[in-house]
């Protein structure tokens, strides 16, 4: 099973903007500091942002709740 | 050759536009710097593009929500875009981050504009939404990083008939005070126009400045040996001047043939129009750079974009009474005004070239038949006179 950096890669090269909110999201659960938490969740709300994306507001809301977000 | 002092070139550049604001008959046209200097041209651009009115696009170019079109105009990245209310504005195609260009191809935005740069993420009506790591990483708000105050930075626009109208400056007073005039003269065509589509738009490319479209636009003089096609049915003492000073210019006639096709059939007319339009049309330059043509049953609308001293894109768009037209028949329509335009091209260029020529004093004007076109020099003179006044 591909690493989830050999994921993004391939999710970035293809522009794939619903796997990228996927994986980002992915990357978050598992980061280990609340630091990388917010890096990965941002990416995440960024791209479902851009795409319209239906978690765009549930992002949001959790980046929120860190206190990274407005 | 030595310089001349800067005092004389100023009189004698102040001297050449008072010649140009005498009457029609006795003036002289605008001096061949206006039309073969790069300095020049970037005065004309404040002084008659910038500050003013200025055609830029239709709206028609952005028909849906989200869609978005950079566009560079006079040097100046812009972006017209359609918010997802479906209002159309005009703002500066640049992040308020590091000025890095937000758009590089006509796209649809499905949700929000990001910046390729580092993210920064700007709503359809040009709201900053986020600002990505602004604060450090995974960090996206920092105190002194107020988005209210950090929204695109929208163009002054205003949209008449389709034509997205943009005053650069902000200083130019509403679009509907300073075209009154022209809003009233064809308060009965302030109907819906239906753009024809992708086969009814087109662009020219002419090696000759703006202006020179203009002028010879609004007259009617050169129509029978330019567009000799049109003396079977349209002549010369068919056709007569308009002149608006400080305005617009150019002529009209009172035999416009319908076109139709081989059945007979032709294009709806607009709704309850006066009965000059029967068999009337009008062709106006609505100053600075937007030529304007309203028959019975279309019309169009010519957007001249300056892209240097000695060069001009043409952009035409051809308009309809209703929105379900004939294919066949505006492509006919599209290719009939495409001939007629591209027949002006080797006047337009001509002239240009004839501006290399040392000695040659800006002309002469018919008083009978060049007041469209004098009435637009006498404007550029007033404007750049204007312009130098201390």
């Amino acid at each position: 099973m591909r690493s989830l950096d050999q994921r993004l890669c391939a999710a970035h090269a293809k522009n794939d903007i619903s796997t990228l909110v996927a994986l980002y999201c992915e990357a978050a659960t598992a980061a280990e500091t609340t630091t990388q938490k917010g890096f990965y969740l941002t990416h995440a709300y960024v791209y479902a942002l851009e795409a319209a994306h239906p978690d765009a507001l549930r992002l949001h809301a959790q980046l929120c709740s860190l206190g990274k977000e407005l | 050759m030595s310089d001349l002092p800067t005092d004389s070139t100023i009189h004698a550049a102040t001297d050449a536009l008072t010649a140009v604001r005498q009457p029609v008959g006795t003036a002289r046209g605008l001096p061949n710097a206006h039309y073969t200097c790069p300095t020049l041209f970037e005065d004309e651009a404040t002084a008659l593009l910038k500050t003013t009115w200025a055609g830029l696009a239709v709206a028609s170019d952005v028909p849906a929500p989200g869609d978005a079109k950079p566009i560079t105009f006079l040097g100046m990245p812009l972006l017209l875009l359609r918010d997802k209310s479906g209002v159309v504005r005009v703002f500066n195609n640049v992040c308020r981050h590091r000025g890095m260009i937000l758009v590089a191809e006509p796209r649809r935005i499905e949700g929000a504009i990001r910046c390729p740069y580092h993210s920064w993420c700007y709503a359809t009506d040009g709201r900053l939404v986020t600002t990505p790591h602004v604060g450090g990483p995974g960090i996206n708000t920092a105190p002194d990083i107020d988005r209210a105050t950090l929204g695109l930075i929208e163009v002054r626009s205003h949209i008449w008939r389709d034509i997205v109208f943009i005053n650069i400056s902000g200083t130019a007073p509403d679009f509907e005070q300073v075209h009154a005039p022209l809003i009233a003269r064809w308060s009965a065509l302030d109907q819906p126009q239906h753009h024809g589509g992708p086969d009814s738009h087109f662009t020219l490319d002419v090696a000759s400045n703006w202006k020179l479209a203009v002028e010879n636009y609004c007259e009617s003089y050169h129509l029978p040996w330019v567009h000799p096609g049109l003396n079977s049915y349209s002549r010369l003492e068919d056709h007569y001047n308009i002149v608006a000073p400080q305005q617009f210019s150019g002529q009209a006639t009172h035999v416009y043939r319908q076109l139709t096709d081989a059945a007979g059939h032709r294009f709806a007319d607009y709704a309850n129009l006066p009965a000059f339009w029967d068999q009337g049309a009008e062709y106006i330059a609505l100053y600075p750079n937007v030529l304007l043509g309203a028959q019975r049953d279309h019309s169009f609308a010519i957007l001249l974009e300056p892209l240097s001293h000695n060069q001009t894109r043409e952009h035409v768009h051809l308009y309809y009474a209703t929105a379900d037209t004939d294919a066949d028949l505006r492509a006919a329509n599209s290719a009939q005004w495409k001939q007629v335009f591209e027949e002006d091209i080797f006047v337009v260029e001509g002239m240009q070239r004839g501006r290399a020529a040392l000695g040659f004093d800006g002309g002469r004007f018919s008083a009978a038949m060049d007041a469209p076109t004098h009435c637009f020099h006498d404007w550029v003179a007033t404007r750049m006179q204007a312009a130098r006044a201390p």
